[in-house]
């Protein structure tokens, strides 16, 4: 222990000293990896059909030429058996870093090696497909979206009514991007300030790309303006519905998923 | 013919060291293992640790003096881990380090990484748990799949010994024909896939790839045995002793012998013409 902590000062020393190169003791620790070697000292040549040269102590001192497993690994190329969210749909060509595409493709059997003969055969059958999404992005975007509380704040001293740009706004401050034709708000209106309607739930619809359709849960907070912060860890707690009507439907709307830390659990 | 006396007298005591296949059991082994067991263990690998020069002959940059390319390749080591696990032809070295010109050279043995990892064999359909390197798994992606991996490389390029067993049990699945029992669609579409394969090996060939020396001894002395029937002796004399009886059974009796009466046999002194 003492003679490591030793080399490792050593070898610091070494590192800042400006003669870096000539020096190659810190990193000739034992690692385990793939190495191409090299005789420091070839062995002499042999006479023609002759015995091999005897081997000597000289000739086992080996330098390494280069660590193959520090070289960049290439992509696979794959081509899907089946839908794959958030990738592409059945016979899509796809480029995956190489162990993602190992472990969750191809031993998963959910796609096949790029091969000549693969690459016909799903060129014949792409013409037959039915892809179940307009893109292999919105399952996720659907998952993201279902299971998230919308913040929406409003003033507590101004009369308003809730519109889509206020929705709009909030999406943003959550990270989601949208136009307000993808919106479609509530069928009966929202106004206040309404005191009843406190920290209570309703739901919106979006719409993506023009074809799929995901439910979004809100809940409306009225605030003051000078304190206009959205509450901490609201997204915990069940609320109530403003329309006693949606309450089956915002019952069956998947919840937020309470993930506990490590350090939280003691 | 060395010029040394010494060296001339030591010749007189050479003796080639014997093969395997030329004393014991050894001699008996079939043709089918004695070529696979040249290609695993007599032939060398392809170079993975070391590059080698290609040509036959080099020039000297600096003299312009014209020398032959002669590759000694490095001495590797098989531990009996690399037999149970996958390591693409990697194995570990032994050898030494020079780390500075003033310092004694470092005994040092150079392993490789090793991961634990699954892989999928298409013709026996099953998910398989080994200790493979980033190696094996760059083989298996460059040839499409686990099962064209094992079967284009051979054996001294796969040298671990699960690999070659695995290599068996599929090259005997495709053999028989005796995968995907249940799903005959499937069964045509792999057979057709791995089919070219088979056309290498004969039957034999197949029954005895893959054995150590100690499984393919076992299995040579199992075949002897069966030969050999032991029976034992008294059934042959008993045999015989039949055929003995049957022959006394059929030759005709001699009629002075019963005319003589048991109790002038039995007289030791009476003096009769017959007896002498």
């Amino acid at each position: 222990m003492w003679n490591n902590s030793v080399n490792l000062s050593k070898n610091l020393q070494y590192l800042s000293s400006p003669f870096l190169a000539a020096y190659n003791g810190f990193l000739s620790q034992q690692t385990r990896n793939t190495f191409i070697l090299k005789r420091r000292t070839p062995p002499g040549l042999a006479k023609k059909n002759g015995p091999s040269k005897v081997l000597r102590g000289r000739h086992f001192v080996y330098e390494l030429v280069e660590d193959t497993n520090v070289r960049k690994k290439p992509d696979l190329q794959l081509i899907l058996t089946s839908y794959v969210e958030g990738l592409g749909n059945k016979g899509d060509l796809v480029t995956v870093p190489r162990n993602k595409g190992y472990t969750k493709l191809l031993l998963p059997r959910l796609a096949t090696y790029a091969t000549p003969e693969n690459i016909d055969k799903t060129k014949a059958a792409a013409d037959d497909q039915v892809s179940r999404y307009s893109s292999p992005y919105v399952e996720r975007t659907i998952n993201v979206l279902s299971t998230r509380t919308l913040p929406v704040l409003m003033s507590n001293t101004n009369p308003w009514v809730l519109e889509k740009w206020h929705i709009r706004t909030w999406l943003r401050r959550s990270g989601f991007h949208l136009q307000d034709e993808s919106i479609t708000l509530p069928d009966k209106p929202i106004s206040g300030p309404n005191p009843a309607m406190e920290g209570k739930d309703f739901y919106i619809t979006v719409t993506i790309n023009k074809k799929e359709q995901v439910k979004v849960r809100c809940r409306l907070f009225q605030i003051d303006k000078k304190n206009f912060t959205v509450p901490e860890e609201y997204y915990k707690n069940t609320a109530e519905p403003i329309f006693p009507e949606d309450k089956s439907i915002l019952d069956t709307m998947p919840g937020f998923y309470l993930r506990e830390s490590k350090s939280s659990r003691i | 013919m060395t010029t040394n006396k010494l060296a001339q007298g030591l010749r007189m005591y050479y003796l080639k060291q014997p093969n395997r296949f030329e004393f014991g059991i050894g001699t008996e082994m079939p043709a089918a293992y004695k070529k696979f067991y040249t290609e695993w263990k007599y032939t060398q690998p392809t170079p993975v640790h070391y590059i080698e020069k290609e040509g036959k002959y080099a020039r000297n940059e600096a003299t312009g003096e014209v020398y032959p390319v002669q590759n000694v390749p490095l001495p590797l080591k098989y531990p009996k881990e690399a037999h149970q696990g996958l390591w693409g032809g990697e194995s570990v070295i032994q050898g030494f380090q020079k780390r500075h010109r003033l310092k004694q050279k470092i005994p040092h043995f150079w392993v490789p990484t090793l991961k634990k990892s699954i892989v999928y064999s298409e013709v026996l359909d099953k998910y398989i748990r080994v200790t493979l390197t980033d190696r094996t798994l760059d083989l298996i992606h460059k040839n499409y799949g686990f099962d064209h991996y094992l079967l284009k490389t051979p054996a001294y390029d796969l040298k671990s010994e699960l690999a070659l067993k695995l290599k068996r049990k599929i090259l005997e699945t495709l053999a028989d024909k005796s995968l995907y029992p249940d799903n005959p669609a499937k069964k045509d579409e792999v057979y057709s896939k791995y089919q070219q394969y088979l056309s290498a090996y004969t039957k034999e060939e197949i029954e005895w790839y893959g054995l150590n020396w100690r499984e393919a001894c076992v299995k040579m002395f199992a075949i002897k045995a069966a030969q050999t029937v032991v029976a034992p002796l008294k059934h042959q004399y008993r045999a015989e002793l039949i055929v003995e009886l049957q022959n006394e059974s059929e030759m005709p009796a001699e009629p002075e012998e019963s005319s003589i009466s048991w109790l002038s046999r039995l007289n030791p002194l009476s003096k009769s013409t017959k007896t002498s």
